[in-house]
């Protein structure tokens, strides 16, 4: 569906990008746009990645007279990830399957275009896995960027929604979905891939913003032709120093073919470094899903990676769990800024890890600097060994160590990570970066009878269950939260503060010059907290759990703070899916998180809304 | 998802008539299944689940309805557990084949036990294979050219490894994404194909893969399972947690037609073993 122009603000930027001499300049366009604290141009705020505002009209003083200003109905039910993005004054929003996209009007609150592809329900929703999400839209080039969830890209013509290209970037028959909000790169529109439960095998492509032509193609495993890994060249962390890798790293670990359904697929969040022109991610679980049938450390998935924006040849990569047992899917996003750490400058690469770990890493060399639990009930590891950079696994809980008779008990975290998919915010008025995050344990007890597809196997069933520790030490409290919101120092691995939410974050936080960081809630709050000690300033119901995004921009001298509320994803799957039965406390559909969060269902019920706040005229 | 036409004539129905609705809905016999899923399920019925179905339905008066969606994941969530559009009731009642003490559903009493069966193509070189353990005592030079499809978690790929031979399979998903073919339909073209010769495949895959090929084709060998590996599932029907009165309907249907359901099991050549009283566990060491 598309609906004619009738107001377009865009003009000066479009002007720009017609008088530059060269087409690499979309990048430039974008930078310039996230420059600007007006807009809202990438899903990060700006290609770190690190959703900071320079805006201070909001702030800890006034904050708490925040008011909703305007909302708006995506009309689509399930959970909405993501986040507006607002360029030269216009807003795109987006929804969960059917994937609509709308174009909206600040002044008037009206849509310019709408768009919705066509999909087919039928064949796309049974191999998305976990809830019928999309984490948003890249803007570049004049164009919006919709990475569908039947894997195809779609870039559409950003003043009309009319569509430019398209792309089919995966294939769903192989059970190939997409989740991701893509990034543009200089004259590349870049993107990954889901569908790990189906055992596809991950990788990061970039595609001519100008034509949809694929440039280049990086896997997460195989031969070094697929991973665009250089032998000699490219580099992983090994023996306490950067170390150049041999022929062929990502085939090593695998036994025979299996790499060929390896997994490691890249449903997270990119970021760039144009200075080094570098791009930065991280890749998932490895399949088969049964470690005991995958020997080996099965790289590179679960690994953090570091690609040459206009080839994909890999700089560097680090595996942060080799052989993963626990399901600590990698792609948590990377935020890259740069910090003094033991007393040396470094251009650094940050990352709050599913498996409870917060990383710095030297984003050019790929040094591990820190490895901290950013979480202390996280018990799965004693630390990551800062030579070998590998965890120093506990063999309590190494459900492979205790053999497939043994129910393992309250590994920390669970499944869904001391942190999800949520990301997180750095500000440089603090230095701290502020973590959505995940607070449960679980039990892994082997030999339910599994089914998939028709062929029944002998499987686990997880079910999770609060924590009950404090996140700062560690200790057993006895505590009930589902989730927490912390303040971390990744110079030195240092929780500074940590406030407790019932249930998990599954909201991306932002932090501003107003000194203010705000979070949503899956009972559905915005929440405003003071950056320097996690004080609650002021908080507002929306109509559903949020596990969106929140964006901050400026429209006619005004600060405006957004966020689309929508409950879903895997936390709130079990309400998303209408299984919350409340007849068994393991059951384990929504892959084991519906038990934990049951009572959910009292706080929040589905739809999917933004909602636009401001403070009083 | 789309409602079927029936579902949607069904939903006008409830709508006009709300007040009846309860005890209109027991008099269809309402199944969720994959419309194309041979040779359990297809949407021209001819699946043998598809067969149990209209044996019930017709036993109990009432009428077979069908809701169809591919069998992936969340198909439990998406059907059996998914409340009908206006509310009124689910979009199916009974899931015809699940193992028994499946996680995800309440189960019946079991109406089948079969097991997983190793296929080997014939005239391919390995006609001399007459059980599985003799891949494993093979000169590694004739392991190495195996050709043996590996399925994610599957028991045939603990099998594989327990027996070294992990480094010779052809990976393949246990999952297709792919709604117009379920795996059964894509082992069964690997094979013709010849990208592969042999499989460790559950037994009505098996017997599907060998239905459609010519008489004889095939070598196949169940699966013995070991203190390793369990090879042998009961199968029953998946039903909503705490619907008792169904369960017991159910299972008094099963009980009552053993021979009638292992008739029709027969009939697709499926490998059938007796059924255990209780749903067999793990064996384990000690």
């Amino acid at each position: 569906m598309k609906k004619p122009v009738y107001n377009w603000l865009l003009a000066s930027a479009v002007a720009t990008i017609l008088a530059a001499p060269t087409v690499s300049t979309a990048n430039e366009d974008v930078e310039k746009l996230t420059q600007n604290p007006a807009n809202w141009a990438t899903w990060g705020g700006d290609y770190a990645g690190t959703r900071y505002s320079k805006l201070s009209q909001i702030n800890t003083q006034n904050v708490k007279n925040l008011q909703p200003a305007w909302s708006f109905s995506t009309g689509v039910l399930r959970g909405h990830e993501g986040g507006p993005l607002v360029v030269n004054g216009v807003m795109f929003i987006h929804t969960p399957f059917p994937n609509t996209v709308y174009a909206i009007d600040q002044t008037t609150k009206a849509v310019i275009w709408e768009f919705t592809p066509t999909m087919d329900a039928d064949v796309t929703i049974p191999v998305m896995c976990c809830d019928t999400v999309n984490r948003g839209l890249a803007y570049g080039d004049g164009k919006i960027f919709l990475q569908q969830s039947d894997t195809v890209l779609t870039a559409l013509d950003a003043k009309t929604g009319k569509r430019v290209w398209s792309v089919q970037n995966g294939d769903p028959k192989l059970g190939m979905t997409n989740t991701n909000a893509p990034i543009v790169v200089k004259d590349k529109v870049i993107t990954g891939i889901s569908g790990g439960e189906f055992g596809v095998r991950g990788f990061l492509a970039a595609y001519d913003i100008k034509t949809g032509q694929l440039a280049w193609k990086g896997y997460s495993m195989g031969p070094d032709k697929d991973t665009l890994i250089k032998p000699g060249k490219s580099t992983t962390w090994q023996d306490g120093k950067v170390t150049p890798l041999g022929a062929d790293s990502g085939l090593a670990t695998w036994k025979g073919d299996q790499w060929k359904i390896g997994g490691g697929t890249t449903w997270g969040w990119y970021s760039y470094d144009p200075k080094l022109n570098l791009v930065y991610y991280g890749s998932g679980n490895p399949s088969t899903w049964n470690p005991v049938q995958r020997p080996g450390d099965n790289k590179w998935s679960m690994s953090l990676w570091a690609r040459d924006a206009d080839t994909g040849e890999v700089k560097w990569v680090y595996q942060m769990t080799p052989h993963d047992e626990w399901d600590y899917d990698g792609i948590n996003e990377t935020v890259l800024v740069d910090q003094e750490v033991k007393g040396k400058m470094h251009k650094t690469i940050v990352h709050f890890d599913r498996n409870g770990v917060g990383y710095t890493l030297d984003r050019e060399t790929g040094e591990l600097l820190v490895a901290e639990k950013f979480d202390k009930s996280v018990n799965w590891l004693t630390h990551v060994d800062m030579k070998t950079g590998r965890p120093q696994v506990v063999p309590e809980f190494s459900t492979e160590h205790n053999g497939e008779d043994v129910n393992t008990v309250g590994t920390c975290p669970a499944a869904l990570g001391a942190k999800n998919m949520a990301p997180v915010s750095y500000s440089p008025q603090t230095g701290l970066f502020y973590i959505s995050g995940n607070h449960l344990c679980m039990e892994y007890e082997p030999f339910e009878v599994s089914y998939t597809a028709g062929q029944p196997y002998v499987g686990a069933t997880l079910s999770m269950m609060p924590a009950g520790a404090d996140v700062l030490t560690g200790k057993k409290d006895d505590s009930t939260n589902l989730g927490q919101f912390t303040a971390f120092d990744a110079k030195t691995g240092k929780i500074v503060w940590s406030n407790k939410e019932q249930f998990s974050v599954w909201s991306g936080s932002v932090a501003t010059a107003g000194g203010v960081v705000f979070y949503g809630t899956l009972e559905g709050y915005l929440k405003a907290v003071d950056a320097k000690t996690g004080k609650e300033l002021y908080k507002f119901k929306t109509p559903s759990g949020i596990i969106g995004n929140v964006n901050t921009w400026e429209f006619n001298g005004k600060q405006y703070v957004g966020v689309l509320s929508g409950i879903g994803g895997w936390a709130g799957i079990g309400i998303a899916a209408g299984l919350d039965d409340g007849s068994s406390s393991t059951n384990s559909e929504g892959l084991g998180a519906v038990g934990a969060y049951r009572s959910l269902g009292s706080y929040t019920k589905l739809g999917g809304t933004l909602t636009v706040f401001a403070l009083p005229n | 998802m789309k409602a079927n036409s029936t579902l949607a004539t069904w939903a006008l129905y409830l709508a006009l008539v709300a007040p009846m609705a309860n005890s209109q809905a027991q008099d269809k016999f309402k199944v969720c299944a994959d419309p194309v899923n041979p040779p359990y399920s297809t949407k021209e019925l001819t699946g043998y689940e598809n067969k149990i179905a209209a044996l019930f339905a017709d036993q109990l008066g009432q009428e077979l309805e069908y809701t169809w969606l591919p069998d992936r994941i969340g198909f439990i969530r998406n059907t059996l557990k998914a409340e009908n559009d206006n509310g009124e009731g689910f979009k199916c009642d009974v899931v015809m084949g699940v193992p028994a003490g499946f996680e995800l559903t309440e189960t019946t009493k079991p109406y089948l036990h079969s097991t997983y069966v190793l296929l080997i193509a014939k005239g391919r070189g390995w006609d001399d294979i007459k059980e599985p353990n003799q891949l494993a005592q093979l000169p590694e030079q004739r392991q190495q050219k195996l050709k043996i499809a590996m399925f994610d978690r599957g028991p045939g790929t603990d099998w594989l490894q327990q027996n070294g031979l992990l480094d010779y399979g052809v990976p393949y998903q246990s999952m297709t994404g792919d709604s117009e073919h379920n795996v059964a339909m894509q082992i069964e073209k690997e094979l013709r194909a010849g990208k592969i010769d042999m499989v460790i495949l559950w037994g009505p895959m098996a017997a599907y893969v060998q239905n459609q090929s010519a008489k004889n084709g095939y070598i196949a060998m169940p699966m013995q399972s070991s203190a390793g590996t369990r090879f042998d599932f009961s199968i029953a029907m998946g039903i909503r947690q705490g619907d008792n009165q169904r369960k017991q309907q159910l299972n008094d249907l099963i009980d009552k037609n053993q021979a009638k359901i292992q008739a029709i099991i027969a009939d697709y050549k499926i490998p059938s073993l007796p059924i255990p009283e209780k749903p067999a566990k793990k064996d384990d060491d000690d």
